[in-house]
């Protein structure tokens, strides 16, 4: 009981209160602008903090990846333009719908369902973290192979039209993924001599051109089209579609727990699951990519479900599973402070205080996410003859930023064109995203275990991990070739 | 995605955008596979296994690549399409919008270090507000009240640094 | 249309003319004329950076306003060859180099830089050892018995990256030693250590920050410190050098070093400028209680000898590089 105070007189400061709530709403606001991004906001941010109180500073950051996370997804949904490579999959579904007059109705989704999912994922981390840590630790190079092509698998189902143009969009992301210094040899793979590339084509380049500039160039080649209008961007969620998304949601945070828990995976991956298990077990699957709530819901669930859950690794294990959490980490040793198991023996206080504060931020997500989608929602109405100007000086500084390089403004505007000719054919960007962020891993895991094997490949199958993945893998695309078998039968006739 | 759907029979008779589709990434795929490749990415001398080679998933990509492509080219020939790649819309299109969409582009990309972000972002803007016939003065006040705006916020209040220009000093 | 393409030509080739001329007008009367820049060759949140911005938050007491600018790339080379290049403001700027300095000489070819010639050396800032561990419930237990084991057989080793100081020290140790270690490259240490917790690597000589809660909390054996001085954060565990004498390690030294380097050009004044308010601050309580929490101790090497000792990390990385057979 002496410690409850303890935690209680660490937490009740004004300082928490203010850093949680500037926190996440300099995170919404960064993370709404083009091209800046949730990780950008928090490295940034960093220095401020030097200063502050150890759980005030990490507090401020945890706010900004959080209302990054959201802001992000705020203009994926009304311009196209993902703040980060999981707030991909929330466009799929949630542009449509803006752009069908309903702006509101998607941003409000995904921020319920990004608050659902942070709860969850929060209590998890809370409740768990022991637990969860354990499963993490299990998890060495095979595993993580088996996990990636499972992850790969869910390119069918977000390929659109065509399964084939789906795979040839993953395959061509692949290989631009492969550009840049081998991670083995260390020799040069695809770079032309370049030192641009040696690094690898940045993600937010190629997340802004893929996405973003695809929609700026048909807009000035093709004829103007009716602007669609109505009242502050359409109606509110109403309750019955809440109800319908509820369990998609649930499934969603779940999944992003255990890929948060397990680190180096990343939101990406639990977006596009939680979205391509919804669309399989929806009743409107045919609607998913053309507007459907259910598809926001998802992607932003499995998404902010990463977000408590990557914690866990940090907290309990000192191993930071994204470029965010590390950063987190160096807030914590700046602070003198060691996350791992230590933490919880020497400063269980101070690791309580900040539980509390992870689950207030949450909380005041909820509310300043509320008051964000009233003045964001306003720029769906905004002609695009104006926005689009405004929207590509965006992308274009926050292109330059990621490296202070001019190269990546050419190379984004490269990914819009490549987004284009995709439109123009019938190809789907998102499976090209997938195949870029997953290529790399799916690689490294292959190799990793096979230095490790000395040569015996029974390592592959060393445990009940990898053998569950393996089930996975083999059952999604057992269940790929059924449901297109079925489709086949439904289409003839048609035809 | 956005394809637009047209009368079956208007595209009869008309190429078939899949088989050129097809035929373009069956190019490209053996460009890559046997020019790039073997050209740009370095086989260590000595490699244990064959897949721990840099050129082990490249490869495995671009053949399948190469497999999916000529599957596209085979159903553009057998199907009759089902979507029209909207070629002659450029021709509908004022031909000064795009030039000045990709004369926008060619702003940020060539000389926003030259000229800085703020004059960059004013003359991109405005470029593509007249390739859109805005025609209130108002509105180009907003080409250049944003540009400096947001390079101010970008630079002091985020301290993300922008490039100033190199005429201008 | 056509006067467009005209204005815009006119506009390129201005640009262009301008964009070579030299312009160096600020007058070194009273350095610093200017605000000063410091450029972190790597990305925001690395450690490279958070010490950057600390220092550069000390420095703005001494030399008024201070900035920092990543400029991230092919290892460190992009941000030092931006460094390397002068022109404007180059009297201004100076750039945090690590390890990464000496080592992206060595393995990147086509360097349009010379990794000392080209620059004036200010002094090291932090020095961070690198410890070699392994899992606990691993059998070997000191450095001679390692040695011995992977004499024997094919022992794996994991670093954060091709390149990286962790990984260079390990392949610096084969040479030595003279044995065949296979490495297992991750993508930054957070991906390395779960494979080393978990016991799928043999051994690493990672960062001391990196392993000391790990170390402390029985999850991993430090066998020895990669420096030539014991650590104070383990004062138990010997130098590589000490118990590997026997075994051709008596010369083994390596470690993460953060100093500060400015253009060849910067004229002596500005250089000593900086080294003073550098000795000032490091005699600071706000810098000397910063160091613990990263598990740094203080840069030694000054003036004229940090010169040295970058020359001879150049010259050991690049033989180890090649012994590795790392170039491309």
């Amino acid at each position: 009981m002496e410690n409850f105070s303890e935690v209680l007189s660490i937490f009740l400061s004004v300082d928490n209160f203010v850093a949680i709530a500037v926190g996440v709403l300099v995170g919404v606001v960064v993370g709404a602008i083009p091209g800046l991004t949730a990780t950008m906001a928090v490295a940034l941010a960093l220095p401020f903090t030097f200063s502050m109180e150890p759980v005030t500073a990490i507090l401020l950051l945890i706010g900004i990846y959080k209302g990054g996370m959201y802001g992000g997804s705020i203009t994926a949904i009304l311009i196209r333009t993902p703040g980060s490579p999981a707030s991909a999959c929330t466009l799929l579904d949630g542009y449509p719908l803006a752009q069908q007059g309903h702006a509101k109705k998607a941003l409000k989704t995904a921020l319920y369902s990004s608050c659902v999912a942070d709860v969850i994922s929060n209590i998890s981390l809370i409740f768990f973290a022991g637990y969860l840590a354990k499963i993490a630790l299990n998890f060495g190079p095979p595993e993580y192979f088996w996990l990636i092509c499972f992850s790969l698998t869910i390119i069918i189902s977000v390929s659109g039209d065509s399964v084939v143009k789906g795979l040839i969009a993953a395959g061509l992301g692949i290989i631009v993924s492969t550009i840049g210094l081998d991670a083995v040899y260390g020799s040069q793979r695809l770079t032309f001599d370049s030192y641009n590339l040696m690094d690898r084509v940045s993600f937010v380049p190629l997340l802004i051109g893929l996405f973003a500039i695809p929609e700026i160039i048909e807009f000035y080649t093709s004829k103007v089209g009716p602007q669609i209008r109505s009242a502050v961007s359409g109606a509110s969620l109403t309750l019955a579609e809440c109800k319908r998304c509820l369990k998609s949601v649930i499934r969603g945070s779940l999944i992003g727990v255990i890929i948060g828990a397990i680190p180096g995976t990343g939101a990406t991956a639990a977006a596009f699951i939680s979205y391509s298990e919804a669309k399989r077990k929806s009743p409107n699957k045919h609607n998913f990519g053309k507007g459907e709530i259910e598809g926001v819901a998802a992607a932003e669930a499995g998404n902010n479900g990463v977000a408590g859950a990557t914690l866990i690794p940090l907290l309990s294990l000192g191993i930071p599973g994204d470029v965010i959490t590390a950063i987190i980490l160096g807030a914590f040793m700046i602070h003198g402070l060691t996350p791992g198991p230590v933490l919880f023996q020497e400063n269980l206080s101070l690791v309580y205080a900040l539980f509390c504060g992870i689950l207030l931020s949450s909380v005041v997500l909820l509310l300043v996410g509320n008051a964000a989608i009233r003045y964001f929602s306003l720029i769906a109405d905004i002609p695009k003859a104006i926005l689009l100007p405004i929207v590509l000086m965006f992308c274009v500084y926050g292109a330059y930023a990621v490296n202070n390089s001019t190269f990546d403004i050419g190379l984004m505007l490269l990914f819009g064109l490549l987004g284009f000719v995709f439109n123009r054919t019938g190809i789907v960007a998102a499976p090209f995203l997938i195949g870029f962020i997953l290529g790399p891993m799916f690689e490294d895991n292959l190799r990793r275990t096979l230095l490790i094997s000395k040569g015996d490949p029974s390592v592959f199958f060393r445990g009940p991990i990898a053998w569950f993945f393996i089930a996975l893998t083999v059952a999604s695309l057992l269940f790929a070739v059924h449901r297109y078998w079925k489709n086949r039968l439904v289409d003839v006739p048609a035809q | 995605m956005k394809t637009k759907e047209v009368n079956r029979s208007e595209c009869h008779g008309r190429i078939k955008p899949d088989l050129i589709l097809g035929m373009c990434l069956v190019v490209l795929a053996s460009i890559f596979i046997f020019y790039l490749v073997p050209q740009y990415i370095t086989e260590p001398q000595m490699v244990k296994n064959p897949m721990l080679s840099p050129r082990f998933l490249p490869l495995v990509t671009g053949w399948v690549v190469l497999l999916l492509s000529v599957i596209v080219l085979l159903e553009g020939i057998r199907r009759p399409p089902k979507q029209n790649s909207v070629e002659n819309v450029h021709a509908k299109v004022p031909r000064l919008r795009w030039v000045l969409m990709l004369a926008a582009g060619l702003v940020y990309s060539l000389l926003l270090e030259e000229l800085g972000a703020i004059a960059s972002g004013v003359i991109a803007t405005a470029m593509l507000f007249i390739a859109h016939g805005l025609r209130q003065v108002r509105i180009y006040l907003l080409a250049l009240v944003f540009p400096v705006v947001v390079s101010l916020l970008f630079v002091h209040v985020l301290n993300v640094p922008l490039p100033v220009g190199m005429i201008w000093e | 249309m056509k006067r467009l393409m005209v204005k815009l030509a006119g506009a390129v080739t201005f640009a262009a003319a301008t964009a070579v001329l030299p312009v160096s007008l600020a007058a070194a009367a009273e350095w610093p004329s200017d605000t000063v820049k410091l450029i972190v060759p790597y990305s925001p949140g690395g450690t490279t950076d958070i010490i950057s911005r600390k220092v550069a938050d000390l420095l703005k007491d001494e030399l008024g306003n201070v900035i920092v600018e990543n400029r991230p790339g092919a290892g460190s080379t992009v941000g030092t060859g931006q460094l390397a290049r002068g022109g404007r403001g180059a009297d201004h700027s100076i750039l945090m180099a690590s390890p990464g300095h000496a080592i992206g000489a060595a393995i990147y070819s086509g360097l349009r830089y010379a990794p000392v010639n080209d620059f004036r050396f200010i002094r090291n800032v932090i020095t961070i050892p690198n410890v070699m561990v392994v899992p606990a419930d691993s059998p070997y237990n000191s450095v001679a018995e390692f040695i011995d084991g992977a004499r024997g057989g094919e022992l794996t080793f994991s670093s954060p990256g091709v390149g990286s100081s962790v990984h260079m020290s390990a392949e610096l140790f084969k040479n030595l030693t003279d044995t065949n270690m296979v490495h297992v490259p991750f993508r930054g240490s957070g991906e390395a250590l779960p494979a080393l917790l978990g016991g799928d690597v043999d051994v690493a000589f990672e960062n001391m920050p990196t392993v000391l809660p790990h170390i402390k909390s029985g999850k991993l054996k430090a066998l020895a410190v990669t420096t030539t001085k014991r650590s104070p954060f383990l004062p138990d565990v010997p130098t590589v050098a000490e118990v590997g004498i026997d075994y051709g390690l008596g010369g083994y030294k390596t470690s993460a070093w953060f100093g500060l380097i400015a253009h060849k050009s910067m004229p002596d004044e500005a250089v000593s400028k900086l080294r003073d308010a550098m000795t000032k601050i490091m005699g600071r309580e706000s810098f000397t209680s910063f160091l613990p929490q990263i598990g740094a101790e203080p840069g030694e090497e000054d003036g004229e000898v940090f010169r040295d000792f970058v020359a001879e990390e150049v010259t050991k990385w690049a033989e180890v590089a090649q012994h590795a057979n790392i170039k491309n």
